[in-house]
């Protein structure tokens, strides 16, 4: 029985996905092939928005596909089949980070940029009254968005990307990152407003008014 | 003491989950009742709706066009593992029931071999059925155990001592 009361069959039913994981189970390698074509687009994304690298991020993808295949076998439904696959792909990519950060990479600091010259992130003055948006180009919001999600710790980012690009709910969070919805609800206020505090120089964009209050803050 | 048109810790988290539409019931009124009376409280949730938007900026990631192929090409040794695995446990498997086969045959040879020839008493039935064999020619001339038992009883032959 599911967490819903639902039973394996009624999921089934429901979740065209879980009928095709049980063909998977049941050695269909055309059903394998379907189930990495339908989620490779998702799975690579959140995994690019977690871990920054997109080789990284297309070799993390490829493991979660694996242990998919791997554990096929002791499939049982229980819950939507997103819902497990991105339990494995949050297993995976919290201990990639989490290796990672035992192996620090070295970063260079920001005005040793190498030969290319400065980044564009290095090149911006954080300076909201001076109009960012005619100087910001899209490319280099981005690359300051990246940072500031970089900037989160493994777990609220996790949240962050499963709630922003998943569109998942507190409670799917929750079943994911294996925590209670309040720690989703209470882990989710914190990244945003260290979100907020790393961005907040790019808030109000040109011509849009920044309330008074907002300012004083 | 805090001024009522900040929010508090408690507030923002429930501001949070208000914008992702997870908050209802007495705490949404409550709180909608403080954005409607606080400016302060509406550009805290205005700059966070903002924030948030933010987030569409980043690229939307692709997988490589390969990528189906490179994952499904990957099974080849995760197939072989298993085969190999299914293998060892089938080989084992087999030596097991030939293990097990051998000793039910063994078990059923001595079985029978019991029950067809009767078992010679050993050495330690003979010391103990002893005083019975060397007095066998004695109990051979008895016909049954009640004369045997009667022999024992003392009024057969009178009571000798009290005739000395």
């Amino acid at each position: 029985m599911s967490a819903t009361g639902e039973t394996s069959t009624q999921l089934a039913l429901r979740d065209p996905d879980i009928r095709l994981m049980l063909r998977v189970r049941d050695d269909d390698a055309a059903a394998f092939a379907q189930l990495v074509e339908l989620y490779q687009h998702r799975l690579v994304a959140v995994m690019h928005h977690l871990v920054g690298h997109a080789d990284e991020a297309e070799d993390l993808a490829q493991e979660v596909f694996l242990r998919v295949y791997r554990a096929r076998k002791k499939y049982r439904p229980r819950s939507k089949f997103s819902t497990w696959l991105f339990t494995i792909a949050n297993n995976l990519a919290l201990n990639a980070l989490r290796s990672r950060q035992r192996k620090p990479v070295v970063s260079l600091p920001a005005q040793d940029s190498g030969p290319l010259g400065p980044r564009p992130a290095e090149q911006m003055v954080p300076d909201r009254r001076s109009g960012p948006m005619q100087r910001l180009q899209k490319q280099e919001l981005a690359a300051l968005v990246r940072q500031a999600l970089e900037g989160l710790n493994e777990r609220q980012r996790m949240a962050v990307v499963l709630n922003k690009f998943e569109d998942m709910n507190y409670a799917e969070i929750a079943e994911v990152m294996g925590l209670t919805t309040k720690a989703v609800k209470s882990l989710l206020s914190r990244a945003r407003m260290n979100l907020r505090s790393a961005l907040s120089s790019y808030i109000y964009m040109d011509g849009e008014s920044i309330p008074e209050d907002e300012e004083e803050n | 003491m805090n001024d009522p048109a900040n929010l508090n810790e408690k507030e923002r988290t429930d501001l949070v989950a208000y914008l992702d539409g997870e908050l209802d019931g007495e705490a949404a009124r409550e709180l909608e009742r403080k954005l409607h009376l606080h400016p302060a409280a509406r550009a805290e949730a205005d700059a966070l709706r903002r924030t948030w938007e933010l987030l569409d900026f980043l690229p939307r990631p692709q997988p490589s066009t390969s990528f189906t192929h490179r994952t499904v090409e990957r099974l080849s040794p995760v197939r072989a593992r298993e085969d190999r695995r299914v293998r060892r446990w089938r080989s084992l498997g087999l030596g097991l029931s030939w293990a097990a086969g051998l000793l039910v045959s063994g078990w059923a040879g001595y079985a029978g071999y019991n029950w067809l020839v009767p078992r010679q008493p050993g050495e330690r039935e003979l010391i103990h059925d002893l005083r019975i064999i060397e007095n066998k020619r004695l109990y051979e001339r008895m016909e049954d155990l009640d004369f045997w038992r009667a022999l024992e009883a003392p009024d057969l032959f009178g009571d000798e001592s009290s005739n000395t």
